[in-house]
This record gives C-alpha cells, structure tokens and sequence, in this order.
C-alpha cells in the first residue's frame, strides 16, 4: 500500500510534464498566416472602436466578451456554411471548422456557460445590413464586398492588429 | 468630375441658344448705329457661319464620345429577413432543446456481457431576456436492475450582469474539477465510452459531489490576457448514505452549507490552454460521528480542434471530530489528437481511497466500476485506449479497452463499444 501512494504523486508529476512537452510542440506555430484576399471585420459605425486583435476578435465571436467598452450587448453575425470567407475566418481567428463552431457552442451550452453562437444570415449585404441597423454588431466580409463608402450602410472597417485590410502586415485573409 | 462650366460650353444646345440670343440683339444694335449698317450686317452673318461650325463640330465630337456614365443606383434598403437562417434545434421563440442519447455493447471478465441502453438526455435552454435565462435537463439513464431512473439532472435560473457577474441559482453540476462541468451528461460530447473514474456521477456511486442544489456564481477577472476566472458556489452539499439521492433537493441534512471556490485561467498567448484549481469544503452527516470534507483539485488541460490533453488531480481529506485523517488520491491523464474523422485517445487513471474511510463506507453502489461490486473503497488504476469515430457530424462511434488493476483483487480487462448521438 506504501509503493502505491509513493508511485502516484510521481505518475502524476510526470504526466504534466509530459503535458508540458506535447503543448510546446502542438501549439508551435500560432498563429497562421494566410496570404489571399482580405477579410474586412466591420461594426456599426456608431460603435467607436477603430482596432481588435485576432484574440480580441475570436472572444467576440465565441462569446467570451459579451458587452463593448460603450456598454452595448455584443452582436456577432456570421455567414452560414460554406461562405468561404467564414471557412477562412474561423480557422484563422478561433481555429477551427464549421463542426468545431457547432460543437462548441453546443459543450459551452451543456456545461452551464451563458454563450449565445453569432447570428447567421445568408449573404454579405445582410451581414452589412444587420451591422448597420445593430449598434453593437459585428461581423465580416470578403473585401470585393466592402466598398467603404455609403453603399455599404452605417458601416466602418476596423483595424485587426494594427493594420487595415489593406495593409501587408493583414492577417485575416482567404 | 464635371463642373458647370464645362457642361454648358460642351453643350451644343445651349450654343443654339446664344445664336437665338445674337438674332434678337442684331435690331436693337442696328437701329443704335445706322451709318455702319452694311458693316456690321456682314460682321454678323460671318459671326453667324463660326457658330454654326462650332455647333457642327460639337454635334460630332458629342456623337463619337462614349456615352455618359449612368447615374449611381439608389441604395435599396436590404431585406435581411429573405437571408435570415433559422436557429437550429429552436423549437419554441424562447426554447432550445438538444436530445442525446447512447447505447452500446460490452464485456467485461466478470460480468455478463450485455447491450447497454445508455441514456436519453432532453437538455432544453432558453433566453428569457438579454441577460436572464434558464436552463433544463431531464435524464433516462438505464439502472443496473435493469429499470430506467429518471433524475431531473439540473435546473437553474441564471442572470448575465455582465462577463464579470454570472449568477446561477438552482440545480446544477459542481465546479469540483474541469471535467464535470466541461461535460457533464451526454456522451456524445465526450471522447471516450464513460467519465475518469474519479469524476463517476455521485447517483451512480461516485465519490465526489458532482450535482448540487444552491447557488452559483462565476466570471472573468479583469486580468488582460492572462483571462483569469473565478468561481464560487454555496450550496446543501451532499448526503451519503446507502439509497440515498447524493442531491439534497429538497432538505439539507444539516445547517452547514457546502462552500465551493475555484480559479483558471485562460491565457491568451496559448488558446485552448486552460489551467485551474478548485477548494471545496463541507460537514458531512453521516451515520457514524460527522466529518469534516476537503475536496482539492488542479487541472491543466489543452483543447482544440485537433488536440485534447486533460490532466486533473484530486485530493479529498475526510476528517473526524479529534479523529484519523483519511485522504483519497486520484488523477488521470487523457491524450488524444484527431485524424478527419478518427480520434484515437489514451487514458491512464489511478484512485486510491483508505479502506476504512468513513464516509466511503456508506456510499451508494458504484456502478462505473467494472467489478460488479458495491461501496468500492481501495486502489484502481489503470490505462485506456480507444479509438471514436464521428462517422456524421452528430453521431459517433466509440471503442475502448481498459485494463484495471485492483488492491487485493483480480486485474480486470473490458471492451466496450459505444454509439453515441444527439439531435
């Protein structure tokens, strides 16, 4: 009975160290690049916020952050499956599919946590129409249909990291 | 872009008009000076030829030009609603409702091999109002007697203040370590065939407090990116006794309330990363004289979608009035990484709880153990491989072996099989 209970603080000790080495190797590489078209993030242009980190970004839409800095309720929109522009960002931003997204929210919703999943519509112009008419929405388009001016509605382009989408230096592109 | 000066240069019309203009000023300029009439009569007329040839010219040049650019179409107000997508599994304006089930098949040395019904697991949620909602779950769970228990697993009330203040008041899972509250009920979600079992559900024998009636209270702690959290629960704790609901739902046994407090941390240099521990501290009324519980846990677990490691460690101290101190060990290690749609897993877990503890004693009868056995106290430990299947997005198909190894008992090995689904 003595080997046993000398044995097990030592199991134990060994399998976080072992934890240890396997995160080191699984997460080397964060994050990911991508190198095509951009992905222009945009709220409500009432909303003052100019810039969001890839971070920032992924709380707003997993539910991590429910409230802005202005107080208002946070409102992701999303596309529905198989926008390509949805693929890229949820791999870039939350890194993962359209199964991980479903799955999550279902297991945030099991375990008791308050997650309410982004809003899905089905093309870029109600995406824009939704951010437009939401004073605390958010959400995305591929550039081609972001023009930046008042065709797009009460829109504005925010700022991922420091840069615009127009900038080298954009990480979230299809 | 154009000006206004441009247009009415370019404008052959409005050099028709200025010729109009000159035709009308002619008489009055004639009858103004009369000795020069000849003069100016011819002055006029070659006047007259220029300005047609100019109209000519631009009559021509306006013809082989493109065409003007049309104007910009008016901005049309969406209709979103056309491009709205309904809410999967919402049932009612206010009602989600998610329905899990499992069964399977397996053998174990000393049991009789047997299909398994499983469980069908009604999980319902509703959003009453931006910050208020509410939470229901009602299990069927087979019975080793073969009848089906029906066990209203949680039902709470929870206001959203903000992500700082979440406040939930009802039946619910305890926050006692990471894989109780990041799984609870529903197979599906899980990757393996059953719980670590440390983590067994207390109705079904387990040795932790794993539901609660009480109150719950979490949130984030203001602490940048290393995404701190907080938790803290007040509830009845847990009664022992054989045949007795672990739950005390309707009456504590006693006044002293079971008090619960845990942090994590989610750091944002490394998603899906989550390290944490929990403190939980309880009288407990049992047959013999009353004991004091501490119940310690840690866990250091790493999620995505490709990888889950989960790692926890449990510590439960049972101490009596000017008594022995009996403390229980226990940990387990989970590996697994996915291939498409294969997630083959590896598990090794140990639990070792005194002989003689006093509370142990009166449990209910264990039925994750392998063994057919009741009030299992003492050493298992052993490692699990398996392999899941997700053959569809909601359903999935489960194989395990386990080899466990007993104090003073036989090693027993097990295969199960499990389908595991929700709609």
């Amino acid at each position: 009975m003595k080997k046993n209970t000398t044995i097990a603080p030592l199991l134990f000790v060994m399998a976080f160290v072992a934890f240890a080495i396997v995160l080191w190797l699984t997460t080397s590489g964060y994050p990911v690049a991508a190198a095509g078209d951009p992905i222009v993030v945009i709220v409500n242009a009432a909303n003052p916020i100019d810039n969001l980190s890839v971070v920032e970004l992924k709380k707003l839409f997993l539910s991590d952050r429910s409230r802005w800095d202005t107080g208002k309720a946070v409102a992701p929109v999303i596309l529905t499956t198989g926008a390509p522009e949805r693929t890229a960002f949820l791999k870039i931003v939350c890194n993962m599919n359209d199964a991980d997204l479903g799955k999550y929210f279902l297991q945030a919703a099991f375990s008791g946590k308050s997650a309410t999943p982004p809003k899905e519509v089905g093309s870029a112009a109600a995406v824009k129409s939704f951010v437009a008419g939401s004073a605390g929405a958010i959400g995305f388009v591929k550039g081609s249909d972001f023009h930046g001016d008042a065709s797009d509605g009460s829109i504005k382009a925010v700022k991922v990291d420091g840069n615009a989408s127009g900038d080298a230096g954009y990480k979230i592109r299809m | 872009m154009r000006n206004r000066y441009s247009i009415a240069i370019r404008n052959p019309f409005s050099s028709l008009v200025l010729c109009a203009g000159l035709v009308l000023v002619i008489p009055t300029q004639a009858q103004q000076s009369p000795t020069n009439q000849d003069q100016i009569n011819q002055q006029l007329l070659e006047r007259v030829r220029e300005l047609e040839e100019e109209v000519s010219q631009l009559k021509s040049a306006t013809s082989s030009a493109a065409p003007a650019p049309a104007p910009a179409p008016a901005v049309v107000p969406e209709a979103p609603a056309a491009d709205e997508v309904p809410v999967v599994n919402e049932v009612a304006p206010r009602l989600h409702l998610n329905v899990f089930g499992d069964g399977g098949y397996g053998f174990y040395s000393h049991v009789p091999n047997s299909f398994d019904f499983g469980s069908l697991d009604l999980f319902m949620t509703a959003q009453l109002s931006h910050q208020v909602s509410a939470l229901g779950e009602i299990l069927f769970i087979s019975q080793n007697d073969n009848s089906v228990g029906v066990d209203v697993e949680r039902l709470f009330l929870r206001y959203r203040q903000s992500d700082y203040f979440t406040a939930s008041l009802g039946r619910y899972h305890t926050w006692v370590g990471y894989y109780n509250t990041a799984f609870n009920k529903g197979e599906f979600l899980e990757t393996t065939t059953d719980r670590p079992f440390v983590y067994a559900f207390d109705d079904s024998g387990g040795v932790l407090p794993m539901q609660e009636v009480g109150l719950n209270i979490t949130g984030q702690i203001p602490s940048g990116k290393l995404g701190l959290n907080y938790v803290v629960e007040v509830g009845n704790g847990r009664a022992y006794g054989l045949n007795a609901e672990p739950a005390q739902n309707n009456q504590d046994a006693n006044n002293s309330k079971s008090i619960n407090g845990g942090l994590f941390m989610r750091p944002d240099a490394i998603p899906g990363l989550q390290l944490g521990f929990s403190l939980r501290h309880d009288n407990l009324t049992v047959p013999g004289p009353p004991v004091a519980e501490t119940i310690a846990t840690v866990h250091a677990v790493f999620v995505n979608s490709n990888y889950e490691i989960l790692n926890e460690g449990v510590l439960v101290r049972h101490v009596e009035p000017n008594g022995p101190v009996f403390t229980t060990s226990a940990f387990y290690d989970q590996f697994s990484r996915r291939f498409g749609a294969f997630r083959p897993y590896f598990r090794y877990q140990y639990f070792n709880a005194p002989s003689n503890d006093p509370v142990y004693l009166y449990a209910s009868p264990n039925e994750d153990v392998p063994l057919n056995i009741t009030g299992f106290v003492g050493r298992l430990n052993g490692p699990s491989v398996g392999i899941r299947y997700d053959f569809t997005e909601h359903s999935a198909l489960k194989l395990q072996y386990d080899r466990f190894s007993f104090r003073g008992l036989p090693s027993e090995n097990g295969l199960t099989s499990q389908v595991a689904f929700m709609f």
